[in-house]
C-alpha cells in the first residue's frame, strides 16, 4: 500500500500529509488533524454524524477517502463558530431551541444544516424534515432540531447573513 | 469497520483510466463512492486497486444538444438536482433525484455510479430505462454506445466490461404533450425503494397516447420495463385508461421479485402495482393537462 | 397544581428554561467522547467474533494474525478469562443470582458476534486486517434461536440451566382467579409478541484502559452512564483496591440503559491492559453494536382481563415470557418482575396476578433499555382497546370508567405496588382535550366514508422512578465555594445527554443563593466526585436534587454565619443572602459579597472566631426517604394507514405527563420527545431480527431502521404537576416516553383498521405486516361470510 501525499485546507488551515489510500477522511480529520468534532456513528453512510463541508457541500466524511479530498477546502464543525468563540447562527439556534442533548449527532446536524440553509434559505417545514432525514439523532426526537433550523432560517433572513462564514473571509484572517 | 488496503490511482483522462482498469489486477473504478465505500468499509468488497475518476474532467458536465441532453457520468446527483436545463428537458430525471438518499449522499454520488452500480432499487437506472437513454462507454478497445434496454443484465450487473467506463448518458428530450412521474415506496424517507415506478407518457395530436414508458425498480434483479402494458396502452385514449388495472397488469408475470425482512415478493408486487397506478395518474394528468 | 407555584417562582432557576452549559462545547466540536481520548503509545483493539449462532470451538490459529505487521498481540479466552477475580455489578450486589458472563467465549460460542479473540494492534485498520487472519475452527451445534420455544428445546444455551430457564417469578397462582374469569360477563385476552429492539445510542460503546504497573493503578475512559459502577466492577474484576481505579467520562453519546453496566468487551480491555505495556482503546463499530451490544424488548405475554356488564375491570393477569439472549446483563429476572407488578397500570383492578419466565437463547444478550418493563403497557393498553371493541364501548369511556381518581390515592395495585402522587385521569383528560377527541371521531367517520383510514390510540401508564435500590438509594454532592467566590459542585454524573450539568448548577444556584453564572459542575470522574449510582432508572433529577439541596443547605448555613460576622456580628437570621450578596434585613446598603466571604473563609482564618468553620466546602449524602417516586403520563396518537401499502403516517402526537415540578422544562421535554420517538421506532420501524439459523439480518443502519426527522410528527405536550414525596417534589422523567409511545401508536393503527376487523398481536407494525393483517382479516371475513352464506343456504334448504 503506497502512501499518497495530499494537501487540503481544513477550517482555513493548510495541511499536508502522506496518507494510506484507505484512510477515511473522517479518520484523517479526527486522528491526523486532531479535529475530533467530526463523529463516527456508523461508518457506512447512514447516520450523518460524520458530515463535513467539502468545498462548501455537506458530505459524509466516512464515505470519502482522505486521498480523494486532495486539494479540497474542508470545513468541520470546529470551523463554524467565529474565532472569538461566538456561535454561528445555526449553532446558536441549536442551543436556543434545545436541539441537542448528548451532542454526539450534533456536529453532523450543524454542518448539514449550514449547507442546507446556504442552498435553501427559506425552507418549508417539509423541506426541513427532508433535509434532516440524512442525520440520525437518538436523543431529541428531532423536535428541538426542527425548531432550531426554522429559527436559524428566520435569523439569517433577518440579518441577511449566510449560514457559513464565507471562504474569502477565511482567507484574509 | 475499516476498509482493507488498496493502491490508489487518480488518472486525469478517461483513456488513462480504462488503461489502468485493464492493466492493473483486480481494479475497480471509484466515482462518488457512495455505494462502493460502504461495501469496502464493511469488507463486503475488496479490491487491490481503485481508480478514482475525480480528476477526469471529461466525465463531468451537462450539455443540451439537439433534441437531447448529455450528462457526463461523473456528474453528481446534486448537480443534476440543481440543473435548470434538466428540470426543463428531462423532468423525470429531475423528479427522481430528490428521492435518492439524502443531500449528503447526492453531493457525492454520481449518475454514472448509480447507473453502473445498477442497484435493483435505485432510481436512476429505472429513469434511464424508461427514457431509453444511450450510454456511452469507453474501453481500451474503443468507444461504443449501449442502448439502455441492453444495459442492465441482472443483479448489480451490466453490459459494461470490467475495464470499461461509462462516460456519459444521452437523454432524449420528449417533445409535445407529455407527462412524467416517479413514485416509490420506501420504509423511511431516503431509503432505497422497496418498489417504485417511473412513467413517461406522451399524447398525440389526436388526443391518444402515442408514447408510453413504464419502468419498475425494486421489483426484480434490476430495473425493468413493463413492455406489455406499454404496448397495450399505445393508441388508447387517456380517458379510457384504468390506472389500477395498469398497475396490476404491470405486475403480472413478474418473476424474481425480491423477498427480505422488509417485505415479501407478493407484498412488493402489491406496492409496485400501486406505485405504477399512482405514477400513471400523475404522468397522464400532466400530459393531458395544460 | 400545587407544585407550579414553586416552579414558576421568578427568583429561582429551577423551573426555568435555562440554556444548557453543555452546549457550547458540544456545538463547536469540543466535547470529549471516549473516542476523542488519545493516550501516549495507545494500541487499538478489535474482536474476532463468532459468525455462527452456536458452535464448539475446536481450534484457534492466531499465528498468521500475529505475524502481521503492526499487530502486537492476539489474545483468546485462555489469556483473559482466568484473570477474572470477582464479577458482579454494584447495581445488583454481590449476592444477587447472576448469569454467566465470560469475557471471551470459552469452548462454545453462543451467538453470532460472541467475542472469541482479541486483536491488539497499532490502529484499528490493522486490527481489522488481523481479525480476518485468525482462523477459528467451529463445530456447529443446533442453536436455540427462538426463545419462545426454548423451554421445550432439547438443546441448551448454557448447560447449567435446564430447559433454558433463567428464572421464573410470579404472583399468586393464576388458578386463584379462575372463578372470577369464569363468571365474568366479558373476558378479553390476547397474546402480544414484541420484537427485539434496543437503545441504539448514536455513540457506540467504547473504552480506553491504561494500566500503570509500577503503582498498580488503572485509569479508564469510557462511554458509561455510571463511572462508579465501572470503577467498582474493574477493581473487583482485577482484585485491586477501588481507589487504584479511576474512571473518567466527560461526554457520552447517549445511553438509554445500554451503558448502565460494563459488558464483556469492557472486561477484556480491563484485563488485557494489565498484560500489555500500552494503553488500549476499543471503539465498537456499528456492526459490532448491532451484533453484540445487546437486545431488549423481546418478549411476549398472554394478557387477560375480566369485565363486568358495565365494562368495569374485575381482574387482570399476564403470563409473560422474556428473551434473555445468551449473555444477559444484568440477570433479567430482577428487572423483568416489574412487567407483572405494573401490569395493572393506572386502573382500578380488584384482582390480578402475573407470571414471568425468562429464557436463554443463542442471540445477543438482553440489556437494560429505557423503561425495561415497558411490555406491561403494551399488553395492557392494547388489550383495553381490544376489550372496548369486543364489549362495544368507546375505548376512552372504558378507560374513564376504570382509571384511578385522585381521591382514591394513595393506593396499592392488586400486585402490591404502592401508588401515590399520580394523576392518570388528569393527564388522560388533558391529552384528549388537546386532541379534541370528539372532533377526531367525527373526522374519522367522514374519512372512512371517503375511503381514508385514520385512527386514534392512547396509552396511560404509571411509572416507578428513582427507585431506591441498594446502589440507587443515596446520592452525594460536594460543593466548594472557591476562594474567589466561584462555586464548583461535584456529583458522580454519568450524563449521556440528560443535561445533568445544567440541572445541577440550577439546583445549586438556587439552594445556595448565588448567581447561576458563578456555578460550575464537575462530573464523571471517580477521582474527584462523590460516589454515586450514575444515571439510570430515571433517578438523576430527584436524587441529585436531594444531594445538592442537602449539601447546599449546610454550606449556605456556613456562608450566612460568616456573613453575619462580617456584617458586624448581626444575628444570623437577620442576614439575607441572594445572588451571592449578603446584607442585613432592612438595611440593604450594608453588603458583603460571596467573594469577600470566601476570601475571609480561606485567607483570614486568624481573624475569625473559633466557632466559625474555615473554608467553604461541604460534602453531603442524601438518603432517599422513598421506595420509588411515581410518575405518570398519557400518550395520544393519531395516524392514517394507507391500506394499499400498509404505510402508517402519524398525524398528531400528544403527551401529557406529570413528573412533578420541572427543574428545566427544556430538559424534561427533551427527554419526553426523545423517549417518544424511540417508542415510535419500536412500534413501526426497529427490529433486531434473526433468521432461523440465528444469523442477525439487521447488521447495518440500512436494515435496523431508526426513525428520522421525516418520520416523526410534531409532538405536542401538556404538563400536570403534582409534587412527589421526594426532594423538591421532583419525579424522574427519563424513561417514560419510550414506554407510552408503542401502545399509543399500535392502538391508533388498530383503530384505523377497525373497520376491517384487524387484530394486532405481533410487532413491529411494518407496512408488510399491516398488509398481511389486512389480507388475513379479509380472508377471515370472506370465510366468515362464506360460512354465514353456507349457514343461510342450509337454513333455506332445511
Ligand atoms: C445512506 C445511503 C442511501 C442511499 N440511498 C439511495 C437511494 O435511495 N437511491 C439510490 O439510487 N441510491 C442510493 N444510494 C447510493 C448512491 O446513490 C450512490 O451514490 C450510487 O449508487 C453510486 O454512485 P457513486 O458515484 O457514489 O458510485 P461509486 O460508489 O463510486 O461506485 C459504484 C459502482 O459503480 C462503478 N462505477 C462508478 N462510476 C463508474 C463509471 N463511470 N463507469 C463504470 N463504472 C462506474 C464503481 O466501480 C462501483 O462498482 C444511497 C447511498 C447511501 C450511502
Ligand atoms: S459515520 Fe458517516 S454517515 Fe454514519
Ligand atoms: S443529541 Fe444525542 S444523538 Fe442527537
Amino acid at each position: 500500500m503506497t502512501d499518497v501525499d495530499i494537501q487540503v485546507r481544513v477550517n482555513g488551515i493548510a495541511r499536508r500529509a502522506s496518507v494510506p489510500p484507505r484512510l477515511i477522511l473522517a479518520d484523517f480529520l479526527r486522528v491526523n488533524c486532531g479535529l475530533t468534532g467530526t463523529h463516527l456513528g456508523c461508518e457506512h453512510g447512514v447516520c450523518g454524524a460524520c458530515s463535513v463541508l467539502l468545498d462548501g457541500e455537506a458530505v459524509r466524511a466516512c464515505l470519502i477517502f482522505a486521498v480523494q479530498a486532495d486539494g479540497a477546502e474542508i470545513t468541520t464543525v470546529e470551523g463554524l463558530a467565529e474565532p472569538d468563540g461566538e456561535l454561528s447562527v445555526v449553532q446558536a439556534a441549536f442551543r436556543d431551541h434545545h436541539g441537542l442533548q448528548c451532542g454526539f449527532c450534533t456536529p453532523g446536524f450543524v454542518v448539514s444544516v449550514t449547507a442546507f440553509l446556504e442552498e435553501n434559505p427559506k425552507p418549508t417545514d417539509d423541506e426541513i424534515r427532508d433535509a434532516l432525514s440524512g442525520n440520525l439523532c437518538r436523543c431529541t426526537g428531532y423536535q428541538g432540531i426542527i425548531n432550531a433550523v426554522r429559527a436559524a432560517a428566520e435569523a439569517l433572513a433577518e440579518s441577511g447573513g449566510s449560514a457559513s462564514r464565507d471562504a474569502t473571509a477565511k482567507e484574509t484572517e | 469497520m475499516k476498509p482493507a488496503t488498496f493502491e490508489y490511482h487518480a488518472p486525469t483522462s478517461a483513456e488513462e483510466a480504462v488503461g489502468l482498469l485493464a492493466d492493473l489486477d483486480d481494479a475497480k473504478a471509484l466515482a462518488g463512492g457512495q455505494s462502493l465505500v460502504p461495501m469496502l468499509a464493511l469488507r463486503l468488497a475488496v479490491f487491490e486497486n481503485l481508480v478514482d475518476l475525480r480528476r477526469v474532467d471529461e466525465l463531468r458536465g451537462i450539455e443540451t444538444r439537439d433534441g437531447s441532453v448529455w450528462i457526463g457520468a461523473g456528474t453528481t446527483q446534486a448537480t443534476i438536482g440543481r440543473s435548470e436545463s434538466i428540470g426543463l428537458n428531462v423532468p423525470l430525471l429531475a423528479r427522481a433525484t430528490p428521492l435518492i438518499g439524502h443531500l449528503q449522499i447526492r453531493s457525492r454520488g454520481t449518475i454514472g455510479g448509480s447507473i453502473a452500480h445498477a442497484d435493483a432499487s435505485a432510481e436512476y437506472p429505472a429513469v434511464a430505462l424508461a427514457l431509453d437513454v444511450e450510454l456511452d462507454a469507453l474501453s481500451p478497445r474503443g468507444r461504443r454506445t449501449i442502448p439502455a434496454a441492453e444495459f442492465f443484465t441482472g443483479t448489480w450487473s451490466t453490459e459494461l466490461e470490467e475495464d470499461e467506463l461509462l462516460t456519459g448518458i444521452t437523454f432524449p428530450v420528449w417533445q409535445g404533450r407529455a407527462g412524467f412521474a416517479v413514485e416509490e415506496f420506501a420504509r423511511r424517507h431516503g431509503d432505497f425503494a422497496m418498489a417504485g415506478a417511473c412513467v413517461a407518457v406522451g399524447v398525440g395530436a389526436d388526443g391518444r397516447i402515442d408514447r408510453c414508458a413504464i419502468s419498475l425498480f425494486g421489483l426484480g434483479p434490476c430495473a425493468r420495463r413493463a413492455t406489455e402494458v406499454e404496448t397495450e396502452l399505445i393508441g388508447t385514449s387517456p380517458a379510457d385508461s384504468d390506472a389500477d388495472e395498469i398497475g396490476r397488469t404491470a405486475m403480472a408475470g413478474l418473476d424474481s421479485v425480491p423477498t427480505d425482512l422488509h417485505g415479501s415478493a407478493s407484498y412488493r408486487k402489491r406496492v409496485g402495482a400501486a406505485m405504477v397506478a399512482r405514477a400513471w395518474r400523475r404522468a397522464l394528468q400532466e400530459a393531458v393537462g395544460d | 397544581m400545587s407544585g407550579s407555584q414553586q416552579a414558576t417562582d421568578t427568583d429561582r432557576y429551577a423551573g426555568r428554561r435555562v440554556k444548557r452549559v453543555e452546549d457550547a462545547r458540544l456545538l463547536t466540536g469540543r466535547g470529549t467522547f471516549v473516542d476523542d481520548v488519545v493516550r501516549p503509545g495507545m494500541l487499538h483493539v478489535n474482536f474476532v467474533r463468532s459468525p455462527i449462532a452456536r458452535a464448539r470451538i475446536t481450534g484457534i490459529d492466531i499465528s498468521e494474525a500475529l505475524a502481521l505487521d503492526g499487530v502486537y498481540a492476539v489474545l483468546t479466552a485462555a489469556d483473559i478469562n482466568p484473570y477474572v477475580h470477582e464479577q458482579w455489578f454494584s447495581l445488583e450486589g454481590r449476592h444477587a443470582p447472576d448469569t454467566p458472563r465470560p469475557p471471551l467465549a470459552e469452548g462454545e460460542v453462543r451467538h453470532v458476534g460472541d467475542p472469541v479473540a482479541m486483536i491488539i494492534a497499532q490502529d484499528r485498520y490493522v486490527a481489522e486486517d488481523a481479525a480476518e487472519l485468525v482462523i477459528v475452527d467451529y463445530d456447529p451445534l443446533p442453536p436455540v434461536v427462538d426463545y419462545a420455544t426454548a423451554f421445550d428445546s432439547s438443546e441448551l444455551v448454557h448447560e447449567a440451566y435446564p430447559g433454558n430457564l433463567v428464572g421464573q417469578i410470579g404472583g399468586r397462582p393464576m388458578a386463584d382467579l379462575a372463578p372470577t374469569f369464569d363468571n365474568a360477563p366479558h373476558v378479553v385476552s390476547e397474546t402480544y409478541h414484541q420484537q427485539a429492539y434496543c437503545a441504539m445510542p448514536m455513540e457506540t460503546r467504547g473504552i480506553v484502559t491504561e494500566w500503570s504497573p509500577s503503582d498498580g493503578t488503572m485509569t479508564i475512559w469510557t462511554a458509561t452512564q455510571s463511572p462508579h459502577e465501572v470503577r467498582g466492577f474493574c477493581a473487583r474484576l482485577l482484585a485491586i483496591p477501588e481507589h487504584s481505579v479511576r474512571v473518567v467520562m466527560r461526554d457520552t453519546g447517549g445511553g438509554f440503559g445500554q451503558k448502565v453496566l460494563p459488558l464483556r468487551e469492557d472486561m477484556c480491555l480491563m484485563i488485557a491492559a494489565t498484560k500489555v505495556p500500552a494503553p488500549l482503546k476499543w471503539i465498537e463499530d456499528r456492526q459490532e453494536h448491532l451484533l453484540a451490544a445487546g437486545q431488549a424488548r423481546h418478549e411476549h405475554g398472554e394478557a387477560r382481563m375480566a369485565f363486568d356488564d358495565d365494562g368495569r375491570i374485575l381482574a387482570a393477569t399476564i403470563d409473560h415470557v422474556q428473551d434473555a439472549g445468551a449473555y444477559p446483563s444484568p440477570n433479567p429476572v430482577g428487572s423483568g418482575i416489574a412487567v407483572g407488578l405494573i401490569f395493572p397500570g393506572p386502573y382500578r383492578i380488584p384482582e390480578g396476578t402475573f407470571n414471568s419466565r425468562f429464557a436463554f437463547s443463542n442471540t445477543s444478550g438482553r440489556v437494560a433499555y429505557r423503561g425495561p418493563w415497558q411490555f406491561e403497557s403494551v399488553a395492557r393498553e392494547c388489550l383495553l382497546d381490544v376489550a372496548a371493541r369486543q364489549i362495544g364501548i368507546d375505548p376512552v369511556e372504558l378507560r374513564r370508567k376504570n382509571m384511578l381518581r385522585r381521591d382514591e390515592l394513595p393506593t396499592a395495585n392488586c400486585n402490591g405496588m404502592p401508588y401515590s402522587d399520580i394523576t392518570p385521569l388528569e393527564t388522560f383528560e388533558q391529552a384528549l382535550e388537546i386532541l379534541d377527541y370528539d372532533a377526531f371521531r367525527r373526522e374519522q367517520e367522514q374519512a372512512r366514508a371517503a375511503g381514508r383510514y385514520i385512527g386514534v390510540g392512547t396509552c396511560t401508564y404509571v411509572e416507578p422512578t428513582a427507585g431506591a435500590s441498594a446502589l440507587y438509594g443515596t446520592e452525594g454532592a460536594t460543593i466548594r465555594v472557591e476562594p474567589s467566590g466561584k462555586v464548583n459542585v461535584y456529583v458522580a454524573g454519568g450524563s449521556c445527554g440528560n443535561s445533568l450539568e445544567t440541572t445541577v448548577i440550577q439546583l445549586t444556584a438556587d439552594a445556595l443563593g448565588v448567581d447561576i453564572a458563578d456555578v460550575s459542575s464537575i462530573q464523571g470522574d471517580t477521582a474527584v466526585t462523590p460516589f454515586g449510582g450514575g444515571t439510570g432508572g430515571s433517578r438523576s433529577g430527584p436524587m441529585t436534587a436531594g444531594a445538592v439541596n442537602q449539601t447546599a443547605t449546610e454550606l449556605r448555613g456556613r456562608i450566612l454565619a460568616l456573613a453575619a460576622h462580617l456584617l458586624g456580628g448581626v444575628p444570623v437570621d437577620e442576614v439575607e443572602f441572594t445572588r451571592g450578596v449578603a446584607s442585613v434585613k432592612g438595611s440593604p446598603e450594608k453588603q458583603v459579597t460571596l467573594a469577600e466571604i470566601a476570601d475571609t473563609a480561606y485567607f483570614k482564618s486568624g481573624s475569625l472566631p473559633a466557632e466559625l468553620s474555615v473554608g467553604l466546602e461541604v460534602s453531603g449524602r442524601f438518603r432517599a426517604q422513598h421506595l420509588m417516586l411515581w410518575a405518570n403520563a398519557t400518550h395520544v396518537c393519531t395516524c392514517e394507514v394507507d391500506i394499499v401499502t400498509g404505510e402508517v403516517k402519524l398525524l398528531r402526537y400528544i403527551v401529557s405527563e406529570d413528573c412533578g415540578p420541572m427543574i428545566n422544562p427544556n430538559v424534561v421535554e427533551g427527554q419526553i420527545f426523545g423517549g417518544t420517538v424511540q417508542g415510535i421506532g419500536g412500534a413501526l420501524y426497529e427490529e433486531l431480527a434473526y433468521d432461523d439459523a440465528g444469523n442477525p439480518v439487521t447488521t447495518t443502519f440500512m436494515d435496523y431502521l431508526l426513525p428520522t426527522a421525516a418520520e416523526v410528527p410534531t409532538i405536542e405536550l401538556g404538563h400536570v404537576e403534582t409534587p412527589s414525596i421526594g426532594p423538591g417534589g421532583y419525579k424522574g422523567v427519563g424513561e417514560g416516553g419510550a414506554i407510552g409511545a408503542p401502545p399509543a401508536v399500535i392502538n391508533a393503527v388498530a383503530d384505523a383498521l377497525a373497520p376491517f376487523g384487524v387484530r394486532i398481536s405481533r410487532l413491529p407494525l411494518t407496512p408488510a405486516t399491516i398488509v398481511n393483517l389486512l389480507e388475513e382479516a379479509a380472508q377471515r371475513g370472506a370465510a366468515g361470510a362464506a360460512a354465514a352464506a353456507g349457514a343461510a343456504r342450509t337454513a333455506v334448504a332445511g
